[in-house]
């Protein structure tokens, strides 16, 4: 009994090709340290992005508003220095996103491995959205595992996030 | 299915925008008492295969409790037993333990947002499971008059969590949304959430007068719900679930919206319609002392209700939140999936004392 008749009503009343994913898109901070510095690849929903900047995001906007909103200190407070290398568009789960690679610099004698991110750049607005901090990659894993794992995830009105790295990774 | 189905019919005669939803409105199904209860669960066991006892039976651990979603199935895959599997005398048993369970109200509400996942099913092209045979029903831990157990129900678009002789009287987490928001089928309209909209709707338009009810920021989805915490490299991320659980909640003063002390009478009425609206979709043995608790003197002199974006419902992120002591609902209007230039409803009931009638994860 059920679903039959839908189709011609459905049919009648729509004729928009369906989305894939039904689910308020969040952030991906995924993280590869290296000896003296960390890459941070940011994958952020234009949709929510929109919402967040008040405007359309474009590849060229972005640089400059990731720099007011992705950040690192050393536990005393010291600014790490940031770079934005790239920003391209791209798609996950078939919606649109764009792609940040982003250079993290400690300051000289910090360690490149123990620091506080902070990471607003939809969150400081949309208040459902999440983004969820990854390690991708551990140059100090003495047996790299191919599998990624979540370090935590930040939701407003939390935007930072300590990673402490210093003793040798868990099994993953 | 027939006898919920007309029952739809009965309750749908109603003008459409005339059924906001009281207690007394949703008392006339299941009471949600234990006996009968515990006698249709027992009734639908007898009825079922042993592969299909196992699939339904699952223990009461937070693992098992947390697997509920706001995402289809083929999204975040239920465990369970698949409704849409079920022979007639099955579904006919499955049905009375929804009716038992269920206030008129929350078996309305199920049975119109199954037929809704109907009518989408012709449109699932990227076969992300639309189908109102896609619900499931699990019970976890031994059904007991005296013992704590759970009544989980729950697809796409439901999330229903009963938990019998739990701590605390347990209804929640409950999540419920609905696409499209109205629609005809087999010559029957539905509205499954016109009594939570209208309610919802009416509450924002009346507390919009005070300035201090606009949230900050912008909602896209419910804020309490279930998260995707997983890596990207699959098709979909894991997760899903209500992994985040337990959760921490707004506290302070600000950006909460207004306290119910600074309403009007007419506006305080308008709170307690919409969270019955919500409170009163299990049976009433469960909500009547939940709703008892959140329409204490003292309850309601620290429950605050906000809206951001339009109060008439009608646009997206158009958002509405009571949270108090420890109610928390929410009610966010989302594009539709099926048709982007439609909108969809979510809304999320939780409960910061009671989730899984305290029994898991506190």
């Amino acid at each position: 009994m059920r679903g039959a008749g839908a189709l011609l009503a459905a049919a009648l009343l729509w004729s928009s090709p369906p989305a894939p994913a039904h689910h308020a898109p969040n952030s991906y901070l995924r993280l590869d340290f290296r000896a003296d510095s960390v890459l941070a690849r940011m994958m952020i929903p234009r949709s929510e992005l929109a919402f967040a900047m008040g405007d359309a995001p474009t590849e060229a906007a972005l640089p400059g508003y990731l720099l007011k909103h992705i950040a690192a200190a050393t536990p005393h407070g010291a600014a790490w220095a940031v770079k934005v290398s790239s920003v391209h568009a791209t798609n996950y789960l078939e919606q649109p996103y764009f792609t940040a690679e982003l250079e993290l610099l400690p300051p000289l004698g910090a360690s490149p491995r123990n620091f506080t991110l902070t990471a607003d750049a939809v969150t400081h607005e949309v208040r459902n959205h999440v983004v969820v901090v990854v390690v991708e990659h551990d140059a100090a894993d003495a047996a790299p595992s191919s599998r990624a794992h979540v370090l935590g995830a930040l939701q407003y009105p939390a935007r930072s996030l300590v990673i402490d790295r210093r003793r040798p990774s868990p099994a993953l | 299915m027939k006898a919920t189905l007309t029952l739809g019919c009965l309750l749908l005669a109603a003008p459409l925008g005339a059924m906001a939803a009281t207690a007394a409105d949703c008392a006339s199904a299941g009471g949600g008492e234990i006996k009968p209860v515990l006698a249709a669960v027992s009734a639908l066991h007898d009825v079922l295969t042993p592969p299909q006892r196992a699939l339904m039976e699952r223990p009461l651990t937070r693992e098992s409790a947390i697997q509920w979603s706001n995402l289809p199935v083929a999204l975040v895959p239920r465990a369970g037993l698949r409704l849409g599997d079920l022979d007639p005398k099955q579904d006919a048993a499955a049905q009375k333990v929804f009716a038992a369970a269920l206030s008129a109200c929350g078996l309305k509400l199920l049975e119109e947002v199954r037929t809704a996942d109907d009518f989408l099913k012709p449109l699932d092209k990227d076969s992300i499971g639309w189908d109102g045979g896609n619900y499931y029903l699990s019970v976890l831990g031994q059904p007991s008059p005296r013992t704590p157990w759970m009544l989980q129900v729950g697809g796409h678009h439901i999330a229903y969590n009963l938990v019998f002789n739990g701590q605390q009287a347990g209804a929640t987490p409950m999540f419920f949304g609905t696409e499209p928001l109205r629609f005809e089928y087999q010559g029957v309209t539905h509205e499954p959430m016109d009594a939570q909209g209208s309610a919802m709707r009416k509450l924002a338009a009346a507390i919009a007068v005070h300035e201090k009810a606009k949230l900050s920021g912008t909602f896209t989805d419910v804020v309490k719900g279930v998260q995707m915490k997983r890596v990207p490299g699959a098709r979909f991320p894991g997760g899903g679930t209500d992994i985040g659980f337990p959760l921490t909640y707004p506290n302070g003063t600000e950006d909460r919206g207004i306290l119910y002390p600074a309403l009007d009478a007419e506006q305080r009425a308008l709170v307690r319609a919409a969270l019955r609206s919500y409170a009163s979709l299990p049976g009433s043995a469960i909500s009547r002392p939940l709703i008892s608790a959140y329409e204490s003197d003292a309850a309601l002199r620290d429950t605050y209700v906000g809206y951001s974006g339009a109060t008439t419902l009608d646009a997206r992120g158009s958002y509405v939140r009571i949270d108090g002591q420890r109610i928390w609902m929410e009610f966010v209007v989302q594009p539709a999936v099926a048709n982007p230039a439609e909108i969809h409803y979510h809304a999320l009931w939780r409960d910061k004392l009671a989730d899984y009638g305290g029994e898991v994860g506190h």
